[in-house]
């Protein structure tokens, strides 16, 4: 057990609370289900409550592993989200780009976790069902798709155009990416993104093997005396 | 079933307050079909068993009307040393508690599958402050609390054996016999039964003739929130006997754990995540101001101007009352507490345990009663327990000391800040950046409420250990509300995609 940092040995792996947030109906259980199941359905049920989910992501020196806490959009009270966003390292506010108003929605959700959430939270401003925009090559394209060719193109359903949500992200320092839960575009890249932008010293054994391992062994984990529980019991007198 | 106003609803549980044993019960409900409207008239989940911001302990000091709730900003303004953070960058729990590994607890939490979603450290050494008082006489110019020192507290054979100077080899052997007893007190029950209700302490002497600094060593372990003279033969055995069989179960060295980001806080938190997750509608800062029973209904007068009907309702003596005040402010019965940040890591204080034990996030420091000359009639001890940044509690190269005395005020807030100064003299001295100083009231075991009504006790008891019995209460009420006699208590499946294969990590 004293070295097993050389060689084969597995790479560190750290976790990693998200809490997504956002409109009723943006996609939010979509992009969860896409990055977990890597499934979509059409018709899903909005959100009781809340919904925990776990996903492993690699990035090349560690692996992440999310813990993610999707919220209902419809939460009466806002008597949830304090909860969920209560020590989580990273926040995915979500909208719709077919619908303004939860750009609006999504910008209140910023504004409370920049006011009450840890200091250093990662935020992704996240414009999803991006299949129903005109697709386009580049997100420059895309803008001018929006902008330029909205009444003309009826299969073009957008109407949050790309700058104006960027410009937004920009100014607040967010991460900012468009997605669709339905195809899977650029679903991935931003739970990877999320995973970059994650301070190193936020990170649980991330700081070479030997810091690595101490700051793992913090955690005690309960279900391990389960079975031998009586066996290991007691002082050594 | 989310259009429903909540007027509409024909509840069958309200929970009143987000406190532990509410919270619990919240989770033990979370796969039942019943409608549950849980509800807090506070802006923040946990009642007294929050954990707070800077930001958000002084409101909640400022609420404390009539008590004696203190804050003190201590920090140094100008110079480069160690500063206050954000005051996000606290969560300082108000009810910090040590969860034995054998704890009730930490089996609900694994068979519910709660325990997912929390994570889990070790608490480290046990020290035992002591003034060294033969040292004293010609210490002429210093105050007598800086001639202090802590001994590591042995509680197996290689502690014995390595322990410092402090413990001679005669005394080894007789530590030795006392520990190996206690694990074994319950077959020996001739030996003790005569000192049944009379002090440990005498028992210690008589029996096992240890002198007066190792009698200290053993009554620390007992971790009692009363004075020695108080800690009785019965009451101390099984306490320490717990302690010693704790150790090892959850892996090598440690006998309790903490829960990280504030401690029981977490756990209520994460039973009301749990009822959310199995549809129960949430609602903070509202209030009961009235409730009607008629027939088998209770009919709610809420603080938001809704009046909602309901089959049960499950609340304590303080979630009912509708001032935001903490329950009856009889100083005179509470004990005092003060939490403190420390502008320092105290890395002294955290040794690893044993070989392979996890780091500790935690330390343990008692200070016998009778240790300051200048003490009163009345000596009470005073338990500090040491928080490192480990546990999100506080920035890194800081520390969080929560202290409890049995003594109220004035003489126990003086007291407590005597022993935290008296701690720190012994490492360095760092600085206090913050303190906060609150009575805490023991809560009482309701009398019942009557028809569809349903009282826990308003918070915990003075005691620094969790106590499994409020796993019994929350199971006699939720018995209750789901009618079912047979039913396992808290024991779950995964939920769909929570499952983890944290077991393969491990291997
Ligand atoms: N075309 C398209 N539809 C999507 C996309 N993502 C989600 N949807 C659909 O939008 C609807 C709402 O999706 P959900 O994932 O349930 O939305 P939500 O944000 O979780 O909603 P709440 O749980 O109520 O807060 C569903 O019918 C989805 O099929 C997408 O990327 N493109
Ligand atoms: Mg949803």
């Amino acid at each position: 057990m004293a070295d097993a940092s050389q060689g084969s040995a597995p790479k560190p792996s750290s976790s990693v609370k998200l809490v997504l947030l956002g409109e009723a109906a943006v996609g939010k259980s979509s992009l969860v289900m896409r990055f977990v199941n890597n499934d979509f359905q059409e018709n899903k049920e909005p959100t009781i409550g809340a919904a925990f989910l776990t996903q492993k992501c690699p990035l090349p020196t560690r692996t992440i592993k999310f813990e993610i806490w999707d919220t209902a959009g419809q939460e009466r009270f806002a008597s949830l989200a304090p909860m969920y966003y209560r020590n989580a390292s990273a926040a995915l506010v979500v909208y719709d780009i077919t619908k303004p108003s939860s750009l609006t929605k999504a910008q209140h959700w910023v504004a409370e976790l920049q006011r009450q959430a840890s200091p250093g939270i990662v935020i992704a401003l996240v414009g999803n069902k991006l299949d129903l925009a005109t697709p386009s090559t580049s997100p420059e394209g895309a803008d001018e798709a929006a902008e330029d060719e909205n009444d003309d193109d009826e299969a073009d359903a957008r109407k949050v155009p790309t700058k104006t949500a960027k410009a937004y992200a920009d100014e607040d320092g967010l991460l900012f990416f468009e997605t669709s839960a339905k195809t899977g575009e650029n679903v991935a890249e931003v739970f990877t993104a999320i995973a970059n932008a994650i301070p190193e010293t936020q990170l649980k054994g991330t700081r070479g093997s030997a810091a690595a391992r101490a700051q793992e062994e913090s955690r005690v984990n309960l279900s391990a005396g389960r079975d031998t529980m009586g066996a290991k019991e007691g002082c050594a007198c | 079933m989310q259009a429903e106003s909540l007027n509409d609803t024909d509840w069958d549980i309200v929970i009143a307050g987000t406190g532990l044993y509410q919270s619990l019960l919240a989770l033990a409900l979370s796969r039942s079909d019943k409608k549950v409207l849980h509800l807090d008239k506070n802006s923040y989940y946990g009642e007294a068993e929050a954990a707070f911001s800077l930001q958000e302990a002084e409101e909640w000091v400022k609420e404390q009307n009539n008590s004696s709730a203190s804050i003190e900003n201590l920090s140094p303004s100008e110079e480069d040393g160690p500063k206050l953070s954000f005051p996000r960058a606290y969560s300082l729990a108000l009810a910090p508690q040590l969860i034995y590994t054998s704890s009730k607890l930490i089996e609900c939490l694994v068979t519910s599958k709660a325990f997912r979603q929390l994570e889990f450290q070790a608490m480290g050494s046990w020290w035992l402050y002591s003034a060294s008082k033969d040292s004293e006489p010609d210490s002429s110019g210093t105050p007598a609390e800086a001639s202090g020192n802590l001994v590591r507290i042995p509680t197996n054979r290689e502690d014995v054996a390595f322990s410092d100077s402090t413990i001679d080899l005669r005394s080894k052997r007789s530590v030795m016999k006392v520990l190996r007893f206690i694990m074994d007190y319950d077959n020996q029950e001739e030996l003790w039964e005569g000192y049944k209700e009379r002090p440990f302490a005498e028992f210690l002497t008589n029996h096992f003739k240890l002198p007066p600094t190792l009698v200290d060593l053993f009554l620390a372990l007992t971790f009692s929130p009363t004075c020695s003279s108080q800690t009785t033969t019965a009451f101390a055995l099984p306490r320490i006997s717990r302690h010693l069989r704790s150790i090892g179960r959850l892996g090598p060295g440690f006998s309790s754990v903490i829960p990280k980001w504030g401690g029981l806080a977490e756990v209520s938190q994460v039973g009301c995540r749990a009822g959310a997750v199995g549809g129960a509608v949430y609602m903070l800062g509202s209030g009961i101001s009235k409730t009607e029973s008629i027939d088998d209904s209770t009919t709610l007068h809420l603080t938001s101007g809704d009046i909602v009907r309901t089959k049960h309702l499950v609340a304590n003596p303080v979630s009912l009352s509708s001032n935001s005040s903490q329950p009856s402010q009889n100083s005179s019965e509470g004990t005092s507490r003060s939490i403190s940040i420390v502008g320092s890591s105290l890395p002294a204080l955290f040794p690893q345990l044993t070989e392979g034990a996890p780091i500790p996030a935690g330390a343990v420091v008692i200070r016998p009663a009778g240790s300051f000359p200048s003490e009163t009639s009345d000596p009470a001890p005073v338990q500090l327990i040491i928080h490192s940044s480990e546990t999100g509690e506080c920035p890194k190269n800081q520390c969080i000391i929560y202290a409890s005395t049995p003594a109220s005020a004035p003489a126990g807030p003086s007291l407590l800040d005597a022993a935290v100064n008296a701690l720190l003299a012994c490492i360095d001295n760092p600085p206090v950046l913050w303190r906060m100083h609150y009575p805490f009231v023991p809560a009482r075991i309701p009398s019942d409420a009557g028809d569809g009504v349903h009282l826990f006790p308003a918070g915990m008891s003075a005691d620094l250990v969790f106590d499994d019995t409020i796993l019994d209460r929350v199971e006699t009420i939720w018995r209750a509300l789901v009618g079912d006699t047979n039913a396992a208590f808290l024991v779950f499946e995964d939920r769909e995609g929570q499952a983890e294969d944290e077991e393969d990590e491990y291997l």
